[in-house]
């Protein structure tokens, strides 16, 4: 049996007396495309910030790769991040540098010269459909192209993991499905391994390989993409057909977490 | 009973980790200048907005300072007929003292916002958790090239605004008060030491470490929407600005004792 790419144990956190996370596990596999989904507020983008080291994790352990991240001092888990990718929901993208700066941040960090990290910018930005933007600023842009932008700048440097944060948040329609082939089409092509926190049921029914419910603390489910209807779980069924009538508490989420 | 200790238990725990937090993000900031990367380049632009940026406010106070030093100690002067030793008032106060803090206090309120807000924008927008995941240090990246601009920037900006004050003073007392230039020039030299010199420049250095390292840990550890940004900017303001009124009597107590 393959080992997890990500392996999650019995993680948990809570900020003051709310727990947010109560004995989290997951695993995801390689190559594979691991969507958790869940209410607003119920603790996936935490989730998604103590894998990566953001949050301090009250106890459990996070292991990417079999090496335990939480015991990694900070210079060491910067030096694995270069096989990370990371796609905010708000894009993130830093203000005072031009679009193919952002892009290639960690190509000029790794000692690249301009000119080859700036043509490799421009290679990536056409990848994503942005052939012109190269000497943009992020304030130029608008919701799509800045989304597209932070994708961008999460494959550059060609990781072997991203993680995506609500990658179609405030997306109109149109722009939500151009982005959801655009991580598909990725996906296949660089065989990454992806850990994506989602609502939107189309991205989670055409990205997903595994699918993951946290509800309450933990995780509720864990399913196969492809049999997200052949579940009769009623707290699953009624959050994947989005009804607001049914078992799902919706009285007791939590507050954003907040990072170190 | 138990409760109103508790109550003030936690107070006093909240302090201490309030003010602990400087002395290690200091530690932090001095641990990491020992080993590369320095971002040099994010240094010499931060040096560029304390430094260049800041000229007009600290000239323009510090011209304005030695023109009113001039004309109300030539006011107390003139009733005992000593008149000349204006410049020297002038010269000494600038250099030892008003320089340093005026200055301070100008940049506290110019430099020290810039960076809080711009820190806590950066935090709440993610900008900082994206530069953990763009494998970079956001201490180095972001704090350290501040720190650095403000406590090198500080000395060279109050050695001008010393120079600049003293100006002042002399434009008015040679085109106001009829006063001797050459007598204004002597005298506001004679009794100037170069202890006076050193003193000022090194309350200048410490006054932009402290400015640098307050904003900076306001904004960086900015909580909140842009509520928090607000109130961040307003504390690196206000505590910059109580920081330097203190650290400048301790140091004058250190250095004139």
């Amino acid at each position: 049996m393959r080992d997890a790419k990500i392996q999650v144990c019995h993680l948990s956190k809570q900020f003051d007396d709310k727990i947010i996370l109560d004995d989290v596990n997951l695993k995801v596999m390689p190559g594979e495309s691991h969507i958790v989904i869940g209410l607003s507020g119920t603790g996936k983008s935490v989730l998604l910030k103590c894998i990566l080291g953001l949050l301090q994790a009250d106890s459990g352990e996070v292991l990417v790769d079999g090496e335990e991240w939480c015991c990694l001092s900070e210079s060491e888990r910067l030096k694995r991040m270069r096989n990370i990718g990371m796609v905010f929901q708000g894009s993130a993208l830093f203000d005072s540098l031009p679009v193919w700066k952002n892009v290639a941040f960690v190509l000029r960090r790794q000692g690249i010269k301009k000119k080859e990290a700036r043509d490799r910018a421009q290679e990536v930005l056409e990848k994503v459909g942005l052939p012109n933007a190269c000497d943009k600023m992020p304030a130029e842009l608008s919701g799509g192209m800045a989304k597209r932008v932070g994708l961008a700048r999460a494959i550059c440097h060609r990781p072997s993991i991203i993680f995506y944060d609500e990658p179609l948040s405030g997306l109109d329609p149109v722009m939500s499905d151009v982005i959801t082939h655009l991580m598909r089409e990725l996906h296949e092509e660089m065989q990454v391994t992806s850990l994506t926190i989602a609502h939107n049921m189309k991205l989670v029914r055409a990205f997903g390989d595994q699918v993951s419910m946290l509800y309450q603390g933990r995780i509720h489910l864990q399913t196969p993409g492809s049999e997200l209807d052949s579940q009769d779980d009623p707290i699953f069924r009624q959050f994947i057909e989005g009804r607001a009538n049914g078992p799902l508490d919706t009285n007791n989420l939590i507050i954003k977490g907040e990072s170190k | 009973m138990i409760s109103w200790f508790e109550a003030i238990g936690i107070r006093v725990e909240r302090l201490c980790l309030q003010v602990g937090i400087y002395p290690m993000l200091l530690l932090q900031v001095i641990q990491r200048l020992s080993r590369p990367p320095w971002f040099f380049s994010n240094i010499l632009s931060q040096c560029e907005k304390v430094g260049v940026q800041s000229l007009p406010v600290v000239l323009l106070t510090a011209i304005s300072t030695g023109m009113v030093l001039a004309l109300q100690s030539w006011v107390g002067f003139h009733r005992f007929g000593a008149e000349s030793m204006v410049s020297t008032v002038v010269s000494l106060s600038m250099v030892r003292e008003l320089g340093p803090v005026l200055v301070g206090l100008m940049v506290a309120g110019r430099v020290g916002a810039s960076f809080s807000a711009e820190l806590g924008t950066m935090r709440v927008s993610e900008q900082i958790d994206a530069l953990w995941t763009l494998s970079t240090d956001p201490i180095r990246y972001l704090i350290i090239p501040r720190v650095i601009a403000a406590t090198l920037m500080m000395p060279l900006l109050v050695i001008l605004a010393d120079v600049i004050g003293i100006f002042g003073g002399y434009l008015v007392s040679v085109l106001v008060l009829n006063q001797n230039p050459q007598v204004y020039i002597e005298h506001a030299t004679q009794f100037l030491e170069l202890q006076d010199l050193y003193s000022g420049l090194l309350k200048a250095f410490v006054f932009g470490g402290i400015i640098g390292l307050v904003s900076c840990r306001e904004g960086f550890y900015c909580k909140g929407g842009a509520q928090g940004v607000g109130i961040a900017t307003t504390r690196a303001v206000v505590l910059s600005a109580i920081s330097i009124l203190i650290a400048d009597y301790f140091l004058t107590i250190w250095i004139f004792q």
